[in-house]
């Protein structure tokens, strides 16, 4: 048999490393050329309050995926002002998959992102409004039937209506009836609209 | 009163609900298997019908409701052998190729998380025995952790019940256990080949030191985390593997719902998921 | 029966999709994103893909990249997106869409183009 046992003293030789260590080094060791390191120190951040604006400056330059991956999980456990600002900021990026990245982030930070939701829904870029909807989906607010009707009954863009009715097939009640009704009426040349109207009309009747 | 039901459309908007997060699709065939699981929770929750459950579980922030459904909607039990197909695409599949691969010198590094009451890492150390033939020229270092000490202690002194050893075939049973009156005694050589550590997944600190592993097996844990610490798990086992490493999850478990960090591998017994060999 | 693989993270989208593509006779499977695409895409075979740009963990250009790199499947691929500038439309050609289409879809579009790519019309 050729079973071992040998781990422990690794634990302890790492932790003694640990303490010699604070905020500041992890801020610096984000830019460190090894991605272990700097998915380390994106990870030890999370302890460190002011970090976000460092971490956020790192996201928008770091080209390894690993790395953004932990350091959007940080952002997400800081969760503060600055860290959702600079989600909102990616959401305008060009990568698809920082963008959809910002987008899974901001929907684990429901309570964070409700204060700028109306002003994310007012974006003149219809793409933000999209993904602004996207972000709709996780939060529990009061408001979100509401914004969801505000949108399919005045936002001039079909893909953005197209996104917010596939969601009211979830969350909507008799109060989005008559929204539904009205986007059918404003988009009747559009089979998706109507067809998603129905169901979601259907689901609501159904409950 | 008049007793709870569901609607066809609840059942649809629950279905594609659950699918979204957990990966877990439900035949037309499963409606009554599902409406009745519903309906014990709607009751337990006092939400009265399934309009106010649906919103508890969407939004409630820990998260807590959808674990205790999914953990209905499951059967989370642990018993030797559960899954053998990983554990035989393990032999056949994935040691090879590690084996083929490697380059530097050093023992094979297995982690199971959690170890629970010990039945996953044991039963992976009499696959090693009984059905590779590399366990001859490699040494293998076998390390299973668990959150909670009562259980991991459970786990060492390696006394089990009929139940839990139900799925093992007949020759192995006598092979490595001998039944001591309280249950099945674990024999001594398994019980060194694996050592048992305490480990809390989101602390920094306590993962840190787990580096250069081959394969992990985390099965069946994932599915009752919330989003967030599900994504934590899957970042520590990153940095917990080697370049071209392996994680096991557990069958009704998908990286789809986690993290984009692994790449999907399919074995001729399971799909596997995988560190990049280039990754740094 | 020619199977089609939709991938899309939207379930009204895609089933959208799927009633439109049952209705002409075509067999369908679905998938949240780029990774449970690959997942079924290892395990079973698609004549064609249907798949959105914009998706959580893995999105639609990784995926098709992914599945053209390693070669689990080199059958055509139809990109959807609700972007229509020539950037957006050559990237998605580049990873390894076989047509872009911008959004909103309707039905006998979706179809023509099923067909063509299938090589179901000739001309």
């Amino acid at each position: 048999m050729a079973f071992i046992k040998k781990q422990p003293e690794k634990v302890i030789e790492q932790c003694e490393r640990k303490r010699e260590r604070n905020c500041a080094s992890f801020e610096l060791q984000l830019s460190d050329p090894n991605p272990t390191a700097r998915r380390w120190a994106a990870r030890d951040l999370a302890d460190c309050l002011d970090s976000s604006a460092a971490l956020v400056a790192q996201l928008l330059r770091e080209q390894n995926s690993s790395v953004r991956e932990i350091i959007l999980t940080t952002l997400t456990k800081l969760g503060d002002e600055v860290a959702v600002a600079g989600l909102v900021n990616c959401l305008r990026s060009e990568d698809a998959a920082l963008r959809n990245e910002a987008i899974e982030a901001m929907k684990m930070l429901p309570d964070e992102v409700a204060p700028i939701m109306s002003q994310l829904l007012q974006d003149t870029d219809s793409d933000v409004r999209i993904f602004a909807v996207n972000v709709l989906e996780s939060l529990q607010h009061e408001q979100v039937e509401e914004w969801l009707n505000e949108v399919i009954e005045h936002d001039a863009h079909v893909n953005v209506c197209a996104t917010a009715v596939d969601l009211l097939g979830e969350v909507g009640t008799s109060y989005s009836w008559e929204a539904l009704e009205n986007l059918k009426a404003r988009f009747p040349d559009e089979p998706y609209i109507s067809f998603a109207s129905d169901l979601a009309l259907k689901r609501i009747r159904g409950s | 009163m008049a007793p709870i039901t569901l609607s066809h459309e609840e059942f649809l908007k629950f279905r594609e609900f659950f699918y979204r997060k957990t990966g877990i699709q439900f035949e037309d065939s499963k409606r009554y298997f599902v409406d009745k699981r519903l309906i014990e929770r709607i009751e337990a929750t006092d939400s009265g019908n399934f309009r106010n459950y649906f919103i508890t579980l969407r939004f409630e922030t820990s998260g807590q409701e959808l674990q205790t459904l999914t953990n209905l909607m499951t059967v989370n039990e642990t018993y030797f052998f559960r899954e053998e197909y990983q554990f035989k695409c393990l032999v056949s599949s994935i040691l090879p190729e590690i084996t083929a691969l490697r380059k530097k010198q050093g023992p094979i590094r297995i982690w199971s998380v959690p170890s629970s009451s010990g039945e996953e890492p044991y039963s992976i150390a009499m696959y090693l025995l009984e059905y590779w033939p590399g366990i001859n020229l490699w040494d293998v270092e076998i390390i299973s952790s668990d959150i909670d000490t009562k259980i991991i202690a459970q786990a060492r002194r390696g006394i089990y019940s009929d139940r839990s050893i139900q799925h093992l075939p007949k020759n192995l049973l006598e092979k490595y256990f001998h039944y001591n009156g309280e249950g099945y005694q674990i024999c001594d050589d398994l019980r060194q080949a694996v050592e048992f550590t305490k480990v809390n997944l989101m602390k920094p600190s306590d993962v840190r030191g787990y580096r250069e592993f081959d394969i992990i097996f985390c099965r069946n844990l994932l599915i009752y985390f919330d989003d967030l610490s599900r994504r934590q798990a899957a970042d520590t086992f990153y940095d917990a593997l080697n370049p071209g490493g392996f994680l096991c999850l557990g069958h009704s478990e998908s990286m789809s719902r986690v993290s984009s960090l692994y790449q999907v591998r399919k074995f001729s017994d399971a799909v596997i998921y995988q560190k990049s060999m280039e990754a740094q | 029966m020619k199977r089609i693989l939709i991938v899309d993270d939207a379930a009204t989208m895609r089933m959208y999709y799927r009633s439109i593509l049952e209705g002409a006779g075509y067999q369908v499977d679905e998938a949240i994103n780029g990774i449970e695409a690959m997942e079924k895409s290892l395990q079973e075979f698609f004549d064609l893909y249907i798949v959105d740009v914009n998706m959580p963990k893995q999105d639609g250009y990784s995926f098709l990249s992914e599945l053209r790199s390693r070669d689990i499947s080199q059958n055509p691929a139809m990109m959807i997106s609700t972007e229509a500038s020539a950037n957006d439309r050559m990237r998605a050609l580049v990873s390894g869409a076989n047509l872009y289409l911008v959004k909103p879809i309707k039905p006998d579009q979706l179809l023509t183009n099923c067909r063509l790519l299938l090589g179901e019309v000739h001309e």
